[in-house]
């Protein structure tokens, strides 16, 4: 379904367009949250205000290609204010089963699933060690997808910054990863 | 001749030693187009003969490589099974904003870190007042007061902490509970701290000695 139908629906009031919208954007909501604040609870209520914030501003949802970035960008602004807010007290990385879980693709067999969760936990605490500009280069472009621009219209920094930083941001990571034995 | 100049390898780096330096800070500069697929044949080739004597250049574009099939798959996580219930539910037009969330407020009061300590003191409460409460010692046990009253001391002691810790963790549990308490029928929580209250006054009292 395209964006803009579902959106016209629920600005209409559809309850199940509503509904449908939700589904299709909560993945990549939570996802983007739980990167950021590494902790799936957090997450999880984050998300969802995030989702009460479109509801209230539905009139402000941009069309078409534009709904994605600016959803992501209200969810890196929730994520960030909520991380100011978290500064006094000290973040808890690592991850308990259930958020592994969280992170697993239904499509493989039990072995390669595990060592998939596996990987993907060590990109997910390899990108906790970032410095912030970095992991969130790596966050919005690598992972989300979103364009150079994009990128610069939310980090509120120069297309040129995103441009060179993205390669450094890549390789950074890379050493995390290769100095835990990703690669190795 | 040393044995170091018989190996080529050692020969090279001894070279690059002397002269540019070893070439890694290049090959890494160049590392993300090589594993995107940008670089030109001769360059990329140039690159390929430096990784295969390079140990710490290729496991670094090894994991430049494995990082970038892994990180497209992480930008989506599932929220868990109710979530979009939840986002449903609060923005909904007909339950927006009418009562707290139980279930949020239930599993927060579970996270909670001393709910264990809690849980724990609750129990040791409800042992204390098993124990000692409903019984009246001094009709029940011979004026042997040899042992009556030390073991007597003893209890008043431990009464009078049980007392202490009531006051203190009442002022948590009120916190800890605050909003279930919104959420029950009005005056259930006040009753049952005043008949909590009520047993341990009548605890405390059925333990003090006849003389003091
Ligand atoms: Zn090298």
């Amino acid at each position: 379904m395209e964006p803009t139908p579902l959106l016209a629906l629920v600005r209409n009031g559809d309850e199940l367009a509503w509904e449908a919208f939700v589904r299709r954007f909560q993945g990549r909501v939570f996802g983007l949250a739980y990167h950021y604040t590494a902790q799936a609870e957090d997450a999880q209520d984050l998300a969802q205000e995030v989702f009460i914030r479109i509801y209230q501003n539905l009139a402000l949802v941009p069309d078409e290609d534009g709904c994605l970035p600016w959803i992501l960008r209200i969810t890196r602004n929730a994520c960030i204010d909520h991380l100011r807010r978290r500064k006094a007290r000290p973040p808890l990385w690592d991850l308990s089963a259930d958020e592994l879980f969280d992170l697993r693709s239904p499509e493989q067999g039990p072995e390669e699933a595990h060592l998939e969760v596996v990987r993907r936990t060590m990109v997910h605490r390899a990108l906790q060690e970032l410095t912030d500009l970095n992991r969130e280069i790596i966050l919005l472009k690598e992972i989300q997808g979103l364009g150079l621009e994009e990128i610069a219209a939310i980090l509120e920094v120069p297309v040129g910054t995103v441009k060179s930083r993205s390669s450094r941001a890549r390789l950074e990571l890379a050493q995390k990863l290769a100095a835990a034995g990703m690669g190795g | 001749m040393d044995e170091r100049s018989l190996d080529p390898e050692a020969l090279t780096q001894a070279i690059l030693a002397r002269t540019s330096g070893a070439p890694c800070r290049r090959a890494r500069a160049l590392a993300c187009d090589f594993v995107d697929g940008g670089l030109d044949g001769a360059q990329a080739d140039l690159l390929r003969g430096h990784l295969a004597h390079c140990a710490a250049c290729s496991a670094l574009v090894r994991a430049l490589a494995e990082s970038g099939r892994l990180l497209p798959t992480l930008a989506e996580a599932d929220p868990g099974p109710w979530f979009t219930q939840r986002v449903l539910r609060s923005t909904s037009r007909r339950s927006a904003g009418h009562g707290p969330d139980v279930r949020a407020a239930w599993r927060k009061l579970l996270h909670r870190p001393r709910i264990a300590l809690e849980t724990a003191y609750l129990g040791a409460v409800a042992g204390m007042m098993g124990l000692y409460a409903p019984v009246p010692w001094h009709s029940l046990v011979p004026p042997a007061q040899v042992w009556t009253v030390p073991l007597q001391a003893s209890a008043q002691r431990a009464a009078g902490a049980v007392v202490r810790v009531e006051q203190y963790t009442a002022a948590s549990l009120r916190r800890t509970f605050l909003p279930l308490r919104e959420a029950s029928p009005a005056g259930l929580w006040q009753r049952a701290v005043a008949k909590v209250r009520g047993w341990l006054k009548r605890l405390e009292a059925a333990l003090k000695p006849a003389n003091p």
